[in-house]
């Protein structure tokens, strides 16, 4: 009996973590693919989990869970951990996600990897490998980990979400009992999503701090749209400025388009990593030693405020179209 | 009151090259250093600090690395414990946490530790949450908009999704991010009294009565293998002071690689 789990508190991060348990739970003797669901509004819908590939849906119905708090969600997720016996926990490795998986794996006395992006379990010898990123992406780590169950943080955007038509899921409610939570939640703020798809444009025009002001973006939604693309941007364009919700990089989206053209981003490598998948990268940039150039295969050396406008032009002018 | 910021010696990933033929991670010539989020640490309890207050460095590093942590110190510590890993054979975020917690129950009567989200070359994201069930605390992660009244914190947690405002009373552990402050530059003055204040090396076996061995085994995770990422990209500057030339060169570059048509 040898069973996966996946859990985040993010519905799209799940469903692409259930999405790579469904594909290799044949070949890796999985017997079981499990997905948990926290609070009541998440009890009460938890049957839909079957069709994005769970065999059966975990609940924890408390009330307590549904506001979001850390503590309760640990108290939650190392009950059903606890019961239920996985060989392998898949953990979204959002915010959220790292400071539970963090706190579960301390209470479990569980081995845990962070930034994994592919996993392996071996019946035989009762041990799970894992392939991690480190050094913000720089190199890649692969772990044996032999204190089961092995909790493995996968980011976002690692995996994609597959739906399983006519598969259907049990519903089994787990009794946790939650503990009150010592750090109080007063308010939740949550950035308005823009229902944006980014992951299925063409084009990304990605926007970094070397852009100045909100009204500046015209400029680059203007150089997406004559392309067919969408704007994009670094994770203090979206934290710092909030100019979008979403950002590009380690912690944010992966994107992998035909091609993606940054404007006023450094290259430091926690945002390339959600780039680095293009099939072509210009980069625009004032500063000639800017990392981005080395990883970018056109870089332009220029203030973007002159060089997108002649850009546009020129796309005009020349009436080019995106392929 | 005590607070106490864990700092991290560590490798300076911007210098971290990776050889393109073996992909073999070049680590042993990277510097190190105390890190950058390392600052935002250091800073937040600096500010935390309450009148009459103390701040205490607390790091898991080489001791012979203690003059890398002489800005660190200048920035406001009062002292620096070093607990010494030369002949620490144990590693991994399990283990750190494990010193880390081991030395703060040593330390005694400390009522807040602050910790970096994630480390500059770790980035786990692991020693905190394990550091605060170590010690039976809450954790107030990724906050932002710190206030202390009393023995009640309240911050902004900037979670990915938005900000969760929280109030959390002592002791707990905290995580900053580098979004959280704008760290201080030591004054010359500040680096001449860092001089005196004072470093203490502990052991983490001797004198924390701590085995490598066994945390080793209890983590569980062993590294099998390690492989650098090469990125292969043409690498082709366009400059000039001609904008429109610059924009019809690099149309025409897409135009050859197809990406674009006209
Ligand atoms: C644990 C961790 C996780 C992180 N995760 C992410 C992540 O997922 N995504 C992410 O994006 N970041 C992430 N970061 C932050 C990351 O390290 C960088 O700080 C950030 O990506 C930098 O954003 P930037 O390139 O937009 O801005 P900057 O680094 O400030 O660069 C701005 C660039 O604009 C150029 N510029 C300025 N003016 C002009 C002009 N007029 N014309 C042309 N160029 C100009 C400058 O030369 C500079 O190179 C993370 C950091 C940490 C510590
Ligand atoms: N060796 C260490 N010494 C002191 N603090 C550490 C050490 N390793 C990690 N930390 C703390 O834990 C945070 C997160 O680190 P990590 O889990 O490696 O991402 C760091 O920002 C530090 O505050």
């Amino acid at each position: 009996m040898a069973k996966l789990l996946v859990y985040s508190e993010e519905a799209g991060v799940a469903r692409e973590l259930l999405a790579k348990a469904r594909q290799v739970a044949g070949t890796q003797g999985f017997t079981e693919v499990g997905v948990v669901a926290l609070g009541a509004a998440a009890a009460a819908t938890a049957a839909i989990w079957g069709e994005w590939g769970a065999d059966v849906v975990y609940t924890v119905a408390e009330p307590a869970l549904d506001v979001y708090n850390p503590e309760t969600y640990t108290a939650a997720l190392a009950g059903v951990i606890e019961q239920v016996q996985p060989v392998v926990v898949l953990v979204g490795a959002t915010k959220r996600g790292l400071e539970v998986n963090g706190r579960v794996a301390e209470r479990l006395g569980a081995g845990a990897v962070s930034w994994c992006d592919d996993f392996s379990y071996d019946a035989a010898s009762q041990s799970v490998t894992a392939k991690c990123l480190v050094y913000t992406g720089i190199g890649n780590n692969t772990y044996r980990i032999n204190v089961l169950p092995a909790l493995a943080a996968v980011p976002p955007g690692v995996f994609h979400e597959q739906a399983f038509a006519g598969h259907s899921a049990a519903v089994i409610a787990v009794p946790v009992a939650i503990p009150a939570a010592r750090m109080r939640v007063l308010a939740n703020s949550v950035k308005a999503d823009t229902g944006r798809r980014l992951q299925d444009a063409p084009v990304i025009v990605d926007v970094g701090q070397g852009m100045r002001n909100r009204e500046d973006l015209a400029m680059a939604e203007e150089l997406a749209g004559l392309l067919n693309g969408q704007v994009a941007c670094s994770r203090p364009i979206s934290s710092e400025r909030d100019w979008f919700p979403e950002w590009l990089g380690l912690s944010g989206l992966k994107l992998s388009p035909d091609l993606c053209i940054t404007l006023g981003v450094s290259g430091s490598i926690q945002h390339t990593i959600g780039i680095r998948e293009s099939k072509l990268i210009v980069a625009v940039n004032s500063d000639e030693n800017a990392g981005i150039f080395a990883q970018a295969d056109y870089g332009i050396h220029a203030d973007l405020y002159q060089f997108v406008p002649a850009l546009i032009e020129a796309i005009k002018t020349r009436s080019v179209t995106k392929k | 009151m005590k607070i106490v910021a864990c700092i991290k010696y560590s490798l300076t990933l911007s210098e971290l090259k990776v050889d393109p033929a073996t992909r073999e991670l070049r680590l042993a010539t990277t510097p190190q250093r105390v890190g950058t989020i390392d600052r935002n640490v250091l800073e937040a309890a600096v500010v935390l600090k309450p009148e009459g207050s103390t701040v205490h460095g607390l790091t898991l590093a080489p001791a012979g690395a203690r003059e890398a942590f002489r800005e660190a110190i200048a920035m406001g510590l009062d002292d620096l414990t070093i607990v010494d890993s030369t002949n620490w054979a144990a590693g991994g975020p399990m283990a750190t946490a494990a010193v880390l917690a081991a030395a703060i129950q040593k330390m005694g009567d400390v009522d807040l530790v602050v910790c970096g989200e994630a480390s500059d070359d770790g980035v786990t994201y692991q020693v905190p949450p394990r550091l605060a069930e170590r010690l039976g605390w809450p954790l107030l992660a990724y906050a932002r908009n710190i206030a202390l009244a009393g023995a009640t914190l309240t911050a902004d947690r900037d979670l990915d999704i938005g900000m969760q405002s929280v109030a959390c009373d002592l002791p707990l552990v905290l995580t900053v991010t580098q979004e959280t402050n704008t760290p201080r530059r030591p004054t010359l003055m500040d680096a001449v009294k860092a001089k005196k204040k004072p470093v203490v090396v502990w052991q983490p076996e001797a004198d924390l009565g701590l085995s490598a061995e066994a945390l080793q085994a209890a983590g569980g995770v062993t590294r099998i293998a390690q492989e650098g990422i090469v990125i292969a990209r043409k690498e082709q500057l366009f400059q000039g002071d001609d904008m429109k030339a610059l924009a019809n060169q690099l149309l025409d570059a897409l135009l050859a690689e197809h990406v674009v048509a006209e």
